[in-house]
């Protein structure tokens, strides 16, 4: 690993990024670059796929998950890896899914740099769009992340104030906002030989002791940790048919969810396609069963069946929950079940990507106590 | 000049065990008619009576009976049960058999083994099958799964018990009419081109041994009655009793070498098996019952086959098998408690006692019983010196042209050497009969199948009483009732026997006359009853795929015997069910695969060569590919043998067959580097100097053979004095009596790492090359003094007779632990000494040596994992390949098309590796004397919209059957998966792991379980 510094300017953290990336992708050493940039109306950010370092105006601070670069990725790559090296700005999460879906066959790593960046979260999108507070969302994320940090989780998605660990891994080229004093400059550190050799291309300061960093590190993957195991126990009491029942009863149905994880890579869900189409008189017949039968029909069974296509991929990015319309806190689901069946299989997805997914590996020594001896 | 004539394309195979049903189907599948003759009512033999199968601890019966249900339905196999063998005359081609077809009193087309009949019978006598351990009546079925699966009256009892007393109540009782207590003996007369002897052996009768107790003492049971004191269906359900009192016993003994190993009942042979089916009788036990202290008393553990070593260890270490070397002086049984006092005399030779609630013997096999004498005698046959049928190592299944002989009537033996002499037998009679392959086997012709696809489904539902097995219990007109008022469904009928002739003409009638499209039998299980109700479907003209079975037998009057009603209830759920699913079933049509009727054998040693030539034999052309420069293998450093077989004229001849074979076609300095397709239609590049060459076949047999492995240990490769066993044969080859000196010593050590942590396997022809050499050497000078210091003499079968004859020449056998390995000291001028723990003297011994000779073993072929990759198979953790199963596909792969033999697949001994070679020809040519092969019907097949190429089904896939396809489509590149139809076996596993539902099974569609699941919640 090759650790450098990138100088801020007057304390302007976005504008050195986005300075870092336009030498990027001026060297002619990227095609293109995706990355998280302000819509038109200044009230959001998605990210786009910049292929003119004019036209690039990176927010890659903004405490915002539109939509996971992941899932960006797989469709640009699944057909046909990249031809030429794009690179992508990406974040811990992001990068988990990536390597869930390289190793479905949902998308080709060739050509692909990843630019991982530490997070320091995000908000949900309605929270972003109207934030409440009188400062800009960014702006007031970075004060209160060096003023508080705990006061952000009021803002935070869910997701985010329990992050597995918001420091990317696997990434080409990392920016480090964790032990630095980010108004004056940003820890870069290169991994890859590709990640290496563009570095050389922008101009940055030698990087020196690595040693506050790692502190650092260790202290918000703690605070993470602390957070993560009590959110874990207030949520250990969602259990069982009933009160999943309860917890889903909100849903209709519209699969947003499905369409936001960018794990569920199946072309039409399950849960869309006819199989479960039934004549009237069996809807007639449930219905006689049990007196009445909440339509639509099948919210659980989506759920629990979405859960257990994916879980042991589920990289707690939260956007499930983001996308759904009626505010189910789905995390308060997922997290808990993903840390248990990941944890029963010793997987952790994302973390590497010749790692095979649980369900395609068989032990002859594994739960011996299920099932027959 | 001898006048051609065409043979009989038909082979009478004697005796129903599974080494004679093994024989049957491979011949059958090969285009022969078989006659199928059996002594006892019912073909199954002992394997029918075993409760669990080492080293995988099967159950028997489960993988047994398949077989059995196969031999019943095929339709080439003409089963004659009950019937004693008088005569056999002509010539190979043409033989004509006489026979004597005794009565069974119960008509096999009529009887549906409902078992009323029994019910009445008056007539109580010992159970033969459950070795008298429970009665049954004297009309009876030897076991549920007997095939045939029909009743039979004991007329004559068993000279202590009176046999049927023609009271007739059965007739009476009988609905179908199946009873004819008139029946008397007839002729039966048959005209084939071969025979196959498959009569088997019988277990040792421990009578004659009065110190063991056996029928003295009631707590003194053999190793065969154990078996069923094991099984669920035995006499005691699986729980373990012992007979005096029904109590459990905790401490059990099992004695080895009952019967076996003894000059005392000229039985001077090991049987070869018993070591570790004691094992696992302990193992199981122990199982069954944890409190249970097993402690087995031995001689040497003879554990010289696959995985064997590594189940011992197991016994020892994870089920606390104790395990005593020892031999039994006697056993006494202390009258008040029925208990047992066995006295022996353990390793230090010091007499010891002690106190056990039941004592197991571990019988072995008595080659021709009286009935057996009797049978080679009627044959003109000789029995060995042993009591078993003679045969030549050379030829090991070729008795006289035309007459072939495999399993435990040669030589005592396990399953896996039984079903590959079985077959090796078939490739024989094959390859004699081979211009009259096809001649005599029959095909049903069908009507052509009705187009239902626009049709509204309509639906026949038979409902069976199955006498009063079902309608006993279930309320059959309530059912009938229930079932005619679900949707879809025209007819209901009720019968007797829906599987009863009359009952399919019934069924055949109402499809034509309701115009029906699909069809219920809900009755008993599809496993056994489902090809008979599709061949009525077929002969109705529909699809037999439009056939769904309910199962209201078990799984309905049967379990539910005591709750009538629920039972009855249940079975209207059930066939609601199957309703539901039914409606929405489809024509399924079996793809058909061609098949290139040619043969790829990798490995030119003994194993690789008589599989080609067996194949050529047949008439199928063979490419043989050997690495090496020339044919032969590892039989090039065998140069004698102790049975006196010629190996160099073996050798010789062997390769001079195959070398002017017309359809062999040999390419030496070669390796197969590419092979693509699958069963049927492989497609390979065979590299050779003078470059490559591509071969289109159907099948591979692979048979890469093993070396001797080199030591690292004694000073092996340091000092002269120190060689491997098939160095000092090498040697001993060329030496004269002058060679070697009287006063040399040589001193053999066994099991040099083998059998160890590293290579936790037994080579299995190690101690007789041991035995062998050493016999040599005291040939060559009897004064020379050999010492073999072994752990266990693995000298199986009438190996043991060398091993006998070794020691009255005067070598000296010394046991070691595995704990206390011996140890060399070197001395000058590269003199060595052999320190030896002597655990009978309970010293160290100090033997100086002229030659240190290192028992090694083999070693399996490096390549294996790179072959195995190559051809889709799997290789075992030893690094030799791992077989579809190890007891009754020991030949085949469950990759479908590839077949091993030889040393590559464990280690074995010449004529093993001949029959082995056999077999593998046998079990190939089942496949290539087919044009074509019908694939699965239930196979899966992927909707292409559907896939998203994630490939997780490619991974789950146990049979290689999915493939990742990249293709055009609209000009983008699509990547989704595949299946093919060749290698696909309807299991399913891909279905389950797919998340997009892409992958579908024929037959099991979700649109198809879904209402199955939907009927089931909403009633």
């Amino acid at each position: 690993m090759v650790q450098k510094m990138l100088k801020v300017k007057d304390g302007d953290v976005s504008g050195a990024i986005n300075d870092f990336l336009r030498q990027l992708l001026s060297s002619q050493k990227l095609q293109a670059l995706i990355v998280p940039q302000a819509m038109p109306s200044q009230k959001t950010t998605f990210p786009v796929l910049v292929s003119d370092p004019h036209m690039l105006h990176a927010a890659p601070l903004a405490p915002l998950l539109a939509a996971s670069t992941a899932a960006l990725v797989s469709r640009m790559t699944k057909v046909q890896a990249a031809p030429h090296p794009i690179g992508v700005v990406m974040r811990s999460c992001e990068i988990r899914a990536l390597l869930e879906l390289v190793k479905l066959n949902q998308a080709k790593l060739e050509n692909i740099v990843i630019i991982g960046i530490d997070c320091l979260g995000t908000f949900p999108l309605n929270t972003y769009v109207e934030f409440p507070e009188k400062q800009k969302p960014t702006e007031y994320l970075l004060e209160q992340w060096k003023k508080n940090p705990d006061a952000l989780d009021k803002y935070l998605r869910s997701a985010c104030r329990v992050c597995k660990d918001p420091i990317p891994t696997n990434a080409d080229i990392v920016l480090g906002l964790y032990g630095t004093d980010i108004e004056k400059q940003i820890i870069v550190e290169a991994y890859s030989d590709v990640g290496k050799q563009l570095v050389e291309h922008v101009k940055l300061e030698e990087g020196k002791d690595s040693k506050e960093r790692q502190k650092a590190l260790q202290q918000v993957r703690e605070d993470k940790t602390k957070k993560r195991q009590q959110f874990l126990k207030e949520k250990a009491g969602i259990k069982g048919i009933e009160k999943l029942a309860e917890f889903f009863d909100r849903c209709v149905n519209c699969h947003n969810c499905r369409q936001a994880c960018p794990v569920c890579y199946c072309k039409e869900c399950l849960f869309d396609s006819s199989v479960f189409d039934a004549e009237a008189y069996k809807f007639l017949r449930r219905a006689e069963m049990k007196g009445m039968l909440k339509m639509p029909t099948d919210a659980l069974l989506f759920h629990v069946g979405r859960m257990n296509h994916m879980i042991l991929s589920c990289v707690q990015c939260g956007l499930c929950e983001q996308a759904c319309p009626n505010t189910i806190p789905l995390m308060d689901v997922f997290i808990p079940v993903a840390e248990q069946a990941q944890k029963e299989f010793s997987y952790t997805p994302g973390k590497d990507k010749d790692e095979k997914i649980p369900l395609i590996v068989y032990k002859e020594d594994e739960f011996l106590e299920v099932g027959e001896k | 000049m001898t006048k051609k004539t065409t043979p009989i394309g038909a082979v009478a195979v004697i005796g129903g065990g599974i080494t004679g049903v093994q024989a049957s189907l491979d011949l059958a599948d090969m285009g022969f008619r078989v006659y199928l003759l059996e002594k006892s009512p019912t073909i199954g033999g002992v394997m029918a009576q075993l409760d669990k199968t080492f080293p995988t601890n099967d159950c028997s019966m489960c993988i047994l009976s398949p077989k059995l249900v196969d031999c019943a339905r095929h339709e080439n196999i003409t089963l004659h049960t009950l019937v004693d063998v008088q005569s056999l005359e002509g010539e190979p081609g043409n033989f004509t058999l006489r026979a004597v077809q005794k009565p069974r009193y119960v008509d096999l087309e009529k009887c549906t083994s409902c078992g009323s009949c029994e019910d009445v019978c008056p007539v109580s006598l010992p159970n033969a099958f459950e070795y008298g351990l429970v009665k049954r009546k004297a009309i009876y079925k030897p076991f549920p799964q007997a095939i045939p699966n029909a009743y039979v009256i004991d007329k004559e009892g068993d000279g202590k018990h009176r046999g049927c007393v023609d009271c007739m109540r059965c007739v009476k009782e009988c609905k179908s009419g199946a009873i004819n207590h008139e029946q008397k003996p007839e002729e039966l007369t048959l005209q084939v081109g071969a025979v196959i002897l498959a009569a088997g052996s019988v277990p040792f009768d421990p009578v004659v041994k009065p110190e063991f107790g056996y029928r003295r003492y009631q707590n003194v049971m053999t190793s065969v009655e154990f078996e069923r004191v094991l099984s669920a269906s035995g006499p005691f359900q699986g729980k373990i009793l012992r007979p005096s009192d029904q109590q459990h016993p905790t401490k059990i003994a099992w004695v080895h070498c009952v019967g076996s190993r003894d000059a005392a009942v000229n039985h001077e042979y090991c049987s070869a098996m018993c070591c570790m089916y004691t094992a696992k009788e302990a193992v199981i036990a122990k199982e069954h019952a944890a409190d249970i202290e097993p402690t087995v008393f031995y001689i040497d553990v003879r554990s010289y086959g696959k995985d064997f070593d590594k189940y011992i260890t197991r016994a020892k270490e994870q089920h606390n098998v104790r395990y005593v070397r020892s031999r039994i002086s006697e056993i006494t049984e202390d009258p008040t408690t029925k208990d047992l006092l066995i006295t022996y005399e353990d390793d230090a030779g010091e007499l010891k006692k002690e106190r056990f609630h039941l004592v197991v013997l571990s019988v072995g096999l008595c080659g021709a019983g009286e009935q057996k004498h009797e049978l080679l005698e009627k044959l003109g046959l000789q029995a060995n010196e042993f009591g078993f049928l003679q045969t030549r190592l050379e030829e090991p299944v070729v008795i006289r042209p035309g007459v072939f002989a495999a399993g435990s009537l040669v030589e005592p033996q396990a399953i896996p050497e039984s079903v590959m002499q079985a077959s090796a037998a078939a490739a024989n009679a094959a390859a004699l009969l081979k211009d009259a392959r096809g001649t005599l086997v029959t095909e049903k012709q069908y009507p052509p199948e009705r187009d239902v696809s626009s049709e509204e489904p309509r639906i026949g539902v038979f409902v069976c009483h199955c006498g009063i097995n079902i309608g006993g219990y279930v309320d059959v007109p309530a059912v009938v009732k229930a079932t005619q008022a679900l949707p879809n469904v025209i007819v209901v009928e009720p019968n007797v026997y829906t599987c009863s002739e009359d009952t399919q003409k019934k069924i055949v009638d109402a499809i034509r006359t309701h115009q029906l499209n699909r069809i219920i039998v809900a009755a008993c299980t599809p496993r056994t009853h489902e090809p008979l109700f599709q061949k009525s479907l077929r002969e109705a003209g529909l699809n037999p795929y439009l056939l769904e079975m309910t199962n209201i037998r078990e799984q309905c009057s049967w379990v539910h015997m005591d709750e009538p009603l629920s039972a009855t209830e249940k079975a209207k759920e059930l066939i609601a069910m199957t309703v539901a699913k039914t409606r929405f079933l489809q024509p399924i049509q079996e793809a058909e695969i061609p098949v290139t009727q040619k043969a790829l054998v990798i490995g030119g040693g003994i194993a690789g060569m008589t599989a080609a030539l067996s194949l050529a034999d047949q008439g199928y052309d063979t490419v043989l590919v050997e690495k090496e420069s020339c044919l032969g293998g590892y039989l090039q450093k065998v140069y004698y043998t102790v049975d006196g077989l010629d190996v160099a004229a073996v050798l010789k001849q062997t390769v001079a067959q195959v070398q002017q074979h017309p359809r062999i076609t040999v390419h030496t300095c070669a390796q197969v580097t590419s092979l693509k397709g699958y069963v049927g239609n492989y497609e390979s590049e065979i590299t050779t100097a003078q470059g490559t060459v591509s071969f289109a076949h159907g099948v591979v047999v692979v048979a890469v053979g093993a070396d001797e492995y080199k030591p690292r240990s004694y000073h092996y490769g340091k000092n002269p004095r120190v060689l491997t066993q098939s160095e000092l044969e090498c040697w001993l080859s060329t030496c004269t009596s002058q060679d070697i000196q009287k006063t040399e010593t040589f001193v053999m050590i066994q099991c040099v790492e083998s059998r160890d942590d590293k290579r936790p396997y037994c080579s299995r022809i190690c101690c007789m090359q041991a035995v062998k050499n050493a016999l040599k050497i005291k040939e060559l000078n009897p004064r020379a003094e050999v010492f073999i210091l072994y752990r266990d003499l693995m000298t199986y079968g009438f190996k043991e007779k060398y091993y006998k004859q070794a020691r009255e020449n005067g070598v000296v056998f010394l046991q070691y632990d595995a704990e206390k390995k011996p140890e060399i000291e070197a001395k000058d001028r590269g003199n060595l000494i052999v320190k030896v723990h002597e655990p009978m003297l309970g010293e160290l011994l100090k033997i100086p040596v002229d030659h240190l000779i290192l028992s090694t073993g083999l070693q399996p072929n490096p390549d294996n994992p790179a072959i195995g990759k190559l051809l889709k198979v799997p290789v075992n953790d030893d690094g030799f390949f791992l077989e579809a199963h190890v007891k009754l596909r020991p030949v085949d792969f469950s990759t479908r098309g590839v077949f091993v033999a030889g040393n590559c697949h464990l280690p074995k001994f010449i004529s093993e590796s001949i029959y082995q070679g056999q077999a593998a020809a046998a079990r190939a040519a089942t496949i290539l004397c087919q044009s074509t092969l019908k694939a699965e019907p239930n196979i899966a097949c992927v909707d292409e919209e559907l896939c998203s190429g994630c490939g997780v089904c490619l991974t789950v896939c146990p049979y290689n059957a999915i493939d990742r396809v990249t293709k055009e489509s609209d000009g983008k590149s699509v990547s989704h998966a595949s299946i093919n139809e060749g290698l696909c076996q309807g299991c399913g596993t891909c279905v389950s792991a797919c998340p997009s539902h892409a992958i579908q099974q024929r037959g099991f569609k979700d649109k198809q379980i879904l209402p199955m699941i939907e009927e089931m919640c909403s009633t």
